[in-house]
C-alpha cells in the first residue's frame, strides 16, 4: 500500500501510481517540465520567427488551394481561441474540422457556430455512425479499464488525418498547447488512444458486432507515414506564442458571443460524465488534477485554488443520477446495466493486447531526434 | 397572438438521422436522441420526425426510438412513417408524441383519418402530401418515399383530407428537398386557398430569410425546414442550429408585417 | 409528493420526467390507494371530451379523485382536455364533466376577426395576465406556451381567469378556483416555461 504523497509544487499525488518525487517533494511531472519542456517552450516567448516562418510555409503550400490549413476544432476554448488567431492575426485559410461522436453538447454546437460564422470560414464535419459508435463505448464499458473515452478520441485522430491525406493537405493545426497541458495524464489514467490493437482487442473480446465504418487508425500511421511519407505535420500554434486560457476565453466571450462550459472537456456530454464521475469514483483518478497542476506550472493557477477545488467532487451529488440515466439510455442501457459496469472489477490496459513497447521504442527514437518533447507518460 | 412555427425535420434510417436532396442521396446525420436534447436546448417551436423507410418497406414504426425520442422532447413532436392503423396511432400518441403524420395509408383510404380524428382528436392528426412538379401545370402527388405516383389534383386531395377532419395539411416539395435554394412560393401561393386547417410547409428552405418569405405569403402556419437546421456552409457539415428566441421573433414580425400589408392590398 | 392521474390518456411519461429532472417527487396514479401518498394531482388530457371522460369515469378512479379534490381540497392541474373536464359540460360532446369550476366549454369562436383564423390552434402563444399570480413566477408570458385545441373552456366566474391568450378573440387560457388549476396550453411540452409552471405548481401551498 503506497503512503499518500502529494508534490509540493502542483497537485499530482499518489493516485498516478508510477509518480516519484524527488528530496524536495517536487514531483517528476514538474521535473520532466522544467527539463524538458520549459526550456523550448519559453511560456511561449521568443518564437516570433519560428511562428513568422512556418506560417508563410504553411501558406505558399496552400496557394491556389481552397483552404491552406485543416484546424481540429472541438467547440472548446483552446481550438476556438486558435481559430480566431489562425485566421485573424496570421492571416491563414482554415478548413475546420469537427468530429460528430453523437454527444456534443448544445454549447459546443452552438460556440462552433458562432466562431464559423464570426470568422466566416468553411465547416467540415464527420459523423462517426452512431451505432459504431455505441458498440465500441460499450464494449470498453464493459472490458473495465480506463480509458473509455478512447472510442471518441480514436475517431477524432484518424478521422482528421485521414482526411488531411486523401486531400493532399499537408498542414494541420490543434489546439493543444503546454500552457494548459503540460503535465499529460499518467499512461495508466489515460492510456494511449491511437493503440488499435488495444482497440480491437477489446473489440474483439466486449464488442457485440463489427464495426461498419469506424475509422480505425495505428500509431505507425500517424508517426511515420503521414508525416514522412505523406509529408502531413501537425503544428501546435499556440506553443509558438504567450497563450493565456482565461484571457482566450473572456476575449472570445467578448467578441465572438463564446459560451463558457463549467469545466474542461464538457464540450461532450460523454467526457464530461466520464471525467467528472467515473474515472475519479471508479479509479480515483481525477484528471482535474492533471489539469490544474499544468496551470500552476504555467503560473494560471495557484496551487492553494487547486487544492481547494479539488476537495470538492468535479460533479454535482445533485444532478449526477440524471448523467448517469441519460449515459445509460443513450447506450441503450438500463441503468443497472451501466451500475454492473461500474461495480465491476478495475482492468488496466495491460489485460488487453496493446503496443505500449513500440509506443516506448518510437518515442525514445523520436526523442532521440529531437522530434517530441511530450510530457512524462 | 399565435405566432407561426419554425420547425426543424428530421428524416430516420436504421434508426439514424439522415438527410436527403430530392428525396436521395441521402447523408447520414448522426444519433437523433442527441439531436432532439439539443433542439430541445435551442428551445424550438416543434419538430417532425419522419421514418423514411417504413411504410415503403412494409415495416411496424420503430415504437422503441418512438418512445425514447418522445422522452428527451420538451416540446410537441408529430412523428410519421409507417402507420397505417388507428391502433398504430394511439400506441404512438400514448408514448408521448402529439402529432401523428400519415400519407400514403391516407390515399388508400381516406376515411381513415376520420377513424383518427375520433379516437385521436383532429388536432392530433396530419396529413402529409409529398409533391413534384408535373410535366405540365400543377403538382403530382407520390407516395412509398417519392416512388409511387397518386392519381389526382392536389388541390381535391386536401380537401378530400380536410372534408375527413384532418388536422393538419403537411406538403412537402420533392423538388426543392435538400436544395437549399428556397421553398416553392408558387406551390404555397397555389394551395392556400384551399386550405382550411392549419399546414406547414417544407422543402427548399436555406437560410431564415427563406423563411420570412414563406410568413410573408402566408402568414401563420408551421414553416418546416431540415437541411437548414442540420447542415451549415458549403461543404454540407452537420452542425445542429436554430434561430435564437430574439432573432426568432424579428424574423417573424418582419415576415407577417409584410403578409399584412399585401394582405391589405 | 405530485400525482400523476394514468386513467388512459394522455403524456403521463413527459410529466414524470419533468419531476424526475427537477429533482421533484411524483408518481403515477393508478389506483385509488396511489392517491394515499401524494398531496398534488395533475390531470392530463388529450383526444377528446367524451372519450377522456368515458375513460376517466372507467377507471375505477373518478371516485377518489371527486374525494381529493372535493372533500379533501387538494390541489389539482387539469391540462388541455383536463382543463375542459374541469367544467359541466363540453359542446365537443355529450358527456358530463367533474364540474369542479363552474364552467362549459365550447368551441373557439372569433367574433371580432375580418379573417377568421383555421382551428385548431396550433403552435406557440403568449399569455396575458389579468391579475398577479405566483403560478406564473419566472415564466416568460411573452414566449407563452404551446396550444394545441379547437374548444377552449368558458369560466362563469371571471375572477377564475388567471391567464388569457389571444387567437381571433381573447380566451381563457389558464383559469384558478381555490387550489384547482386549469391550463390550456401543454405546458409538458412548452420547453423551459413548462417546466417552471410545474414547478410552481408542485410550489403552490
Amino acid at each position: 500500500m503506497i503512503e499518500y504523497n502529494i508534490c509540493v509544487r502542483c497537485v499530482m499525488d499518489t493516485s498516478d501510481k508510477v509518480i516519484i518525487f524527488d528530496a524536495d517533494g517536487v514531483c517528476d511531472h514538474c521535473r520532466v517540465f522544467d527539463r524538458d519542456i520549459f526550456p523550448v517552450w519559453n511560456n511561449g516567448s521568443g518564437h516570433e520567427q519560428s511562428l513568422k516562418k512556418l506560417v508563410s510555409k504553411i501558406k505558399k503550400a496552400g496557394q491556389g488551394k481552397d483552404f491552406d490549413c485543416i484546424l481540429g476544432m472541438s467547440g472548446g476554448i483552446d481550438s476556438s481561441y486558435l481559430l480566431y488567431l489562425v485566421k485573424e492575426e496570421l492571416g491563414l485559410r482554415p478548413l475546420v474540422f469537427h468530429v460528430d461522436a453523437g454527444w456534443n453538447s448544445q454549447i459546443a454546437v452552438n460556440n462552433i457556430e458562432r466562431l464559423v460564422d464570426g470568422l466566416g470560414v468553411d465547416l467540415y464535419t464527420e459523423v462517426i455512425n452512431w451505432e459504431d459508435m455505441k458498440n465500441l463505448q460499450r464494449a470498453y464499458f464493459k472490458s473495465g479499464v480506463p480509458h473509455i473515452d478512447t472510442p471518441q478520441d480514436h475517431s477524432f485522430f484518424a478521422t482528421m488525418y485521414k482526411f488531411a491525406a486523401d486531400n493532399n493537405v499537408k498542414d494541420i493545426v490543434t489546439g493543444g498547447n503546454y500552457s494548459t497541458e503540460c503535465i499529460r495524464n499518467p499512461k495508466e489514467w489515460m492510456y494511449y488512444q491511437s493503440d488499435s490493437i488495444q482497440l480491437r482487442d477489446i473489440l474483439k473480446k466486449h464488442g457485440e458486432k463489427p464495426l461498419k465504418s469506424y475509422p480505425i487508425t495505428n500509431i505507425l500511421w500517424h508517426k511515420i507515414f503521414l508525416p514522412y511519407i505523406k509529408g502531413v505535420n501537425l503544428h501546435r500554434l499556440l506553443d509558438l506564442m504567450p497563450y493565456d486560457k482565461e484571457h482566450a476565453t473572456q476575449f472570445l466571450v467578448d467578441n465572438y458571443g463564446y459560451e463558457r462550459y463549467p469545466q474542461k472537456h464538457f464540450e461532450s456530454r460523454f467526457t464530461r460524465f466520464y471525467e467528472s464521475y467515473w474515472l475519479p469514483v471508479k479509479f480515483g483518478y481525477d484528471t482535474r488534477r492533471v489539469q490544474y497542476s499544468s496551470l500552476i506550472l504555467t503560473g494560471q493557477m495557484t496551487r492553494d485554488d487547486a487544492i481547494h477545488k479539488l476537495s470538492q467532487p468535479g460533479y454535482d451529488p445533485e444532478t449526477i443520477h440524471h448523467d448517469f440515466e441519460y449515459v445509460a439510455s443513450k447506450l441503450d442501457w438500463t441503468v443497472e446495466e451501466l451500475m454492473a459496469c461500474f461495480n465491476s472489477p478495475n482492468k488496466t490496459y495491460n489485460d488487453y493486447a496493446n503496443q505500449e513497447s513500440f509506443y516506448n521504442t518510437g518515442a525514445k527514437v523520436l526523442r532521440m531526434f529531437g522530434k517530441e518533447l511530450g510530457g512524462k507518460r | 397572438m399565435l405566432r407561426p412555427r419554425i420547425t426543424p425535420c428530421l428524416l430516420i434510417r436504421n434508426g439514424g438521422l439522415v438527410k436527403t436532396q430530392q428525396f436521395s442521396n441521402d447523408k447520414y446525420v448522426g444519433d437523433p436522441i442527441n439531436a432532439v436534447k439539443i433542439f430541445n436546448e435551442k428551445a424550438v417551436d416543434e419538430l417532425i420526425i419522419i421514418d423514411i423507410d417504413a411504410t415503403r418497406l412494409g415495416s411496424d414504426p420503430n415504437y422503441a426510438l418512438i418512445q425514447r425520442l418522445a422522452n428527451e422532447a420538451r416540446m410537441p413532436i408529430c412523428y410519421g412513417g409507417g402507420i397505417k392503423t388507428s391502433a398504430q396511432a394511439e400506441k404512438i400518441i400514448k408514448m408521448g408524441v402529439e402529432k401523428v403524420a400519415l400519407s400514403s395509408a391516407l390515399f388508400v383510404n381516406p376515411e381513415l383519418i376520420s377513424e383518427l380524428a375520433k379516437a385521436l382528436g383532429s388536432q392530433s392528426v396530419v396529413g402529409v402530401l409529398d409533391v413534384k412538379k408535373s410535366l405540365f401545370k400543377g403538382y403530382s402527388i407520390f407516395i412509398e418515399n417519392g416512388v409511387k405516383k397518386i392519381p389526382g389534383k392536389l388541390s381535391e386531395w386536401v380537401t378530400t383530407f380536410q372534408d375527413f377532419g384532418i388536422g393538419e395539411i403537411l406538403i412537402n416539395s420533392i423538388d426543392r428537398d435538400g436544395m437549399q435554394a428556397g421553398y416553392d412560393l408558387e406551390l404555397v401561393k397555389g394551395i392556400t386557398g384551399c386550405l382550411n386547417v392549419p399546414s406547414t410547409f417544407l422543402g427548399g428552405a436555406g437560410s431564415l430569410s427563406d423563411i420570412k418569405k414563406l410568413i410573408a405569403q402566408r402568414g401563420l402556419g408551421g414553416c418546416a425546414a431540415g437541411s437548414l437546421f442540420v447542415f451549415k456552409g458549403k461543404y454540407r457539415a452537420v452542425l445542429i442550429n436554430y434561430p435564437k428566441f430574439a432573432e426568432k421573433i424579428d424574423l417573424i414580425e418582419l415576415g407577417l408585417a409584410e403578409y399584412n400589408s399585401n394582405v391589405r392590398k | 409528493m405530485i400525482g400523476i392521474l394514468d386513467y388512459g390518456v394522455g403524456n403521463i411519461e413527459a410529466f414524470l420526467k419533468i419531476y424526475h429532472s427537477l429533482n421533484m417527487a411524483a408518481i403515477p396514479v393508478r389506483s385509488p390507494s396511489d392517491f394515499d401518498s401524494i398531496d398534488k394531482i395533475i390531470l392530463p388530457g388529450v383526444g377528446s371530451f367524451d372519450s377522456a371522460m368515458e375513460k376517466l369515469n372507467n377507471s375505477g378512479l373518478r371516485d377518489t379523485l371527486d374525494e381529493f379534490v372535493i372533500n379533501r381540497d387538494l390541489p389539482l392541474l387539469g391540462v388541455c382536455i383536463g382543463m375542459h373536464m374541469l367544467g359541466r359540460s363540453s359542446e365537443e360532446g355529450s358527456m358530463g364533466g367533474l364540474s369542479y369550476i363552474s364552467g362549459h366549454t365550447e368551441k373557439m369562436s372569433f367574433i371580432d376577426s375580418n379573417i377568421t383564423p383555421l382551428l385548431p390552434h396550433m403552435g406557440w402563444n403568449n399569455i396575458i395576465t389579468p391579475r398577479q399570480d405566483p403560478i406564473w413566477k419566472d415564466v416568460n408570458l411573452e414566449q407563452g406556451f404551446y396550444f394545441l385545441h379547437s374548444y377552449c373552456f368558458r369560466v362563469e366566474d371571471s375572477e377564475a381567469i388567471i391567464g388569457l391568450s389571444d387567437y381571433g378573440s381573447r380566451f381563457p387560457c389558464a383559469v384558478k378556483s381555490g387550489g384547482v388549476f386549469g391550463f390550456q396550453f401543454h405546458p409538458e411540452k412548452s420547453l423551459t416555461n413548462g417546466i417552471q409552471l410545474l414547478r410552481n405548481f408542485a410550489e403552490f401551498s
